[in-house]
C-alpha cells in the first residue's frame, strides 16, 4: 500500500501537532503519525509553560488542560537557603501555568485535525529513502506495513531524534547534552506555598536541578534531571534520595513514575535538508537552562508548518527553499537558546558552597521584574565568576 | 543488549546512540546488534538502569 501526501509529520507531540496544524491551515494535504496508542501518554514532562508563550502561539487556555496558575518561583540552594520571587514582592512577566500534558497534547492534535490534518495513531515510522523530488517513509501499524510518499517530511519525533538522522541531519545527542530525568507525580506534598514552582540546585541533581511543580491542592510533579557525565547514580536513584530528604515530600506518595530525556545542548547546525525539516526536541529546541521545550518546540513547529505549506504551493521542497524555516527559527528562538546554554555551562561550574553564598545574597536582593534574564543579571552583579562568563551576553 | 523488564520505552537511549541503532516501539525496544560498537552511552543514559551489555 502506498499513501500519498504533501506533508508527513512524524510524531504528534506539541511540536508535531503545531506543525501539522499550521501546514494544514496553509492549504497543504497533511498526514501526522504517532507510534503511541494515546497521544500525550505517558507524560514525560513537569508540565510548566509560560502564559505569554501560549499567547504568542495563539492558543487560548482551556480549563481542561490548565491545572494551576503560578504565582512565582522559590529557589533553594544546597544548604536550604531559599529565594522567593512572588507577585506580592515583584512584577512577574513570565507568569506560568502547570498543564495536564495528557490532555494538552491531545487538544493540540485535535486542533491539527480540525485544521484538516489526517492523524494515524499506533503507527510507527521505521525508515525513509529519497526518490526524485520526494521521500518515501516506511511505516507500521499493528500487522500492517505500508509506505508513505511525501513531498516534505517534518521530523517531530522528540528526543529520540531518529528520523532526521535517517535523512542525513546530525541531530544525535552527546551524553553531556542530554539530561536523564525521573519524576513522580505525588499527592500529600507539603509545600510552603503551593502557588509557586520550586527549584533545588546543587549535588541533589548533578548537571541539572530538582523541581517541585504544583498541580493544585497537595498534588505536584516532583522530579529531577541529571547529566550522566556528572554522576554514577541513575536519575531514579537521585529522585528517591531527593524525595526522602526534601521536607515537602517526606509524607507524599507517588501516583505516577515518569522518566525521559531532555536535550539541552542547543539547536543543531542544520535543521533542514531537501524535503526534510526537523522541529521540537528532535532539533533540541529547548531552553538549555530550564529544560523547558514545550513553547519553543511549538514555535519551531509553527514556523516549519507555515514554510512547508508555502513550499508546497510553490512546488519547491529543496533545502534552499526550506531553509527559510531555519532562518526564522534561529531569529525567533535561537538567540535565547544560545544565551541560556552559556548560563547552564556556568551553573555547572558552581560548587554547593558557591551556590549557597549566591543564594545568601539573592535572598536579600530586591528584584523589580522577574524573568530568567533578570535573575541572571543579578547573578552577574553578585558573582565575579558569573561576570567573567556571562557579563557580555546579558 | 539485555533490556530489563522495567524499561519504560522513554526513548532516551535512542537519542544518544551515535549510530542510531535503537528502535523504540510503544512497548518494545529493538537493537541493531550487528552495528553496535558497545560504547555503552545508551546504558549510561537510562534513568532506570534498564539496559545491560551482554
Ligand atoms: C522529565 C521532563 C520534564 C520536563 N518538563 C518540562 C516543563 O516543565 N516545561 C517544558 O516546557 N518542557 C519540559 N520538558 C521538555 C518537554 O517535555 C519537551 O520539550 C516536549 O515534550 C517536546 O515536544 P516534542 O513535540 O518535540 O516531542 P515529544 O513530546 O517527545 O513528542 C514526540 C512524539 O513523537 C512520537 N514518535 C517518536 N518516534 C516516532 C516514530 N518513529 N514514528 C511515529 N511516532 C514517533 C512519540 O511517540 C511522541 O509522541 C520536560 C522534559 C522531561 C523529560
Ligand atoms: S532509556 Fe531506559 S527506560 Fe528509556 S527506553 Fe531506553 S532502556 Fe528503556
Ligand atoms: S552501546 Fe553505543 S552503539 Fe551500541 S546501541 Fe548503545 S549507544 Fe548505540
Amino acid at each position: 500500500m502506498l499513501i500519498e501526501t504533501d506533508i508527513l509529520v512524524i510524531g504528534a507531540g506539541p511540536a508535531g501537532s503545531t506543525a501539522a496544524k499550521h501546514a494544514a491551515l496553509g492549504g497543504a494535504k497533511v498526514l501526522m503519525l504517532d507510534k503511541k496508542s494515546e497521544i500525550g501518554a505517558p507524560k514525560r514532562c513537569a508540565e510548566g509553560v509560560s502564559i505569554g508563550g501560549l499567547e504568542s502561539l495563539g492558543i487560548e487556555p482551556n480549563p481542561r488542560w490548565v491545572t494551576k496558575k503560578l504565582d512565582g518561583v522559590r529557589m533553594v540552594s544546597p544548604n536550604g537557603t531559599d529565594v522567593w520571587l512572588t507577585s506580592d514582592k515583584v512584577e512577574l512577566p513570565e507568569a506560568g501555568y502547570i498543564l495536564e500534558r495528557k490532555v494538552f497534547d491531545k487538544f493540540m492534535a485535535m486542533d491539527a485535525a480540525r485544521a484538516g490534518a489526517e492523524i494515524r495513531v499506533k503507527t510507527l515510522a521505521t525508515g525513509l529513502r529519497r526518490e526524485d523530488d520526494h521521500v518515501i517513509v516506511s511505516a507500521e501499524c499493528m500487522d500492517e506495513e505500508f509506505e508513505i510518499k511525501a513531498k516534505i517530511i517534518i521530523a517531530a519525533d522528540g528526543p529520540e531524534t531518529r528520523v532526521a538522522r535517517w535523512a542525513g541531519l546530525r541531530t544525535a545527542l552527546k551524553a553531556k547534552d542530554m539530561e536523564s530525568c525521573a519524576q513522580f507525580e505525588m499527592a500529600g506534598v507539603e509545600m510552603e506555598n503551593n502557588d509557586v514552582i520550586e527549584f533545588y540546585f546543587g549535588s541533589v541533581a548533578p548537571g541539572g536541578y530538582a523541581w517541585i511543580f504544583p498541580k493544585g491542592d497537595d498534588i505536584a510533579n516532583v522530579g529531577l534531571g541529571v547529566l550522566t557525565t556528572n554522576t554514577d547514580k541513575t536519575a531514579y536513584q537521585h529522585l528517591l534520595e531527593f524525595v526522602e530528604n526534601c521536607p515537602a515530600t517526606k509524607n507524599a506518595q507517588p501516583v505516577e513514575l515518569n522518566i525521559g530525556a531532555d536535550p539541552v545542548g542547543g539547536m543543531p547546525k542544520k535543521m533542514v535538508a531537501d524535503n526534510v525539516m526537523v522541529v521540537g526536541d528532535a532539533a533540541s529546541q529547548v531552553n538549555p537552562l530550564t529544560g523547558g521545550g514545550i513553547i519553543s518546540g511549538m514555535t519551531g513547529g509553527m514556523l516549519a508548518g507555515k514554510v512547508a505549506a508555502e513550499a508546497i504551493k510553490e512546488g519547491d521542497a529543496s533545502e534552499k527553499r526550506l531553509s527559510e524555516y531555519e532562518k526564522v527559527c534561529r531569529a525567533e528562538i535561537g538567540d535565547s537558546i544560545n544565551k541560556y546554554l552559556k548560563v547552564k555551562d556556568y551553573m555547572m561550574t558552581l560548587s554547593d558552597e558557591e551556590l549557597d553564598s549566591i543564594a545568601d545574597v539573592f535572598k536579600d536582593t530586591d528584584f523589580e521584574r522577574v524573568s530568567t534574564g533578570e535573575i541572571v543579571k543579578t547573578l552577574i552583579k553578585v558573582s565575579p565568576k558569573a561576570l567573567l562568563k556571562l557579563g557580555k551576553i546579558f | 543488549m539485555i533490556v530489563k523488564e522495567w524499561c519504560m520505552y522513554c526513548g532516551g537511549c535512542a537519542g544518544v546512540c551515535p549510530r542510531n541503532l535503537i528502535e523504540v516501539r510503544e512497548l518494545t525496544l529493538k537493537f541493531n546488534e550487528d552495528e553496535c560498537k558497545e560504547c555503552s552511552l545508551c546504558v549510561q543514559l537510562c534513568p532506570v538502569d534498564a539496559l545491560e551489555q551482554e
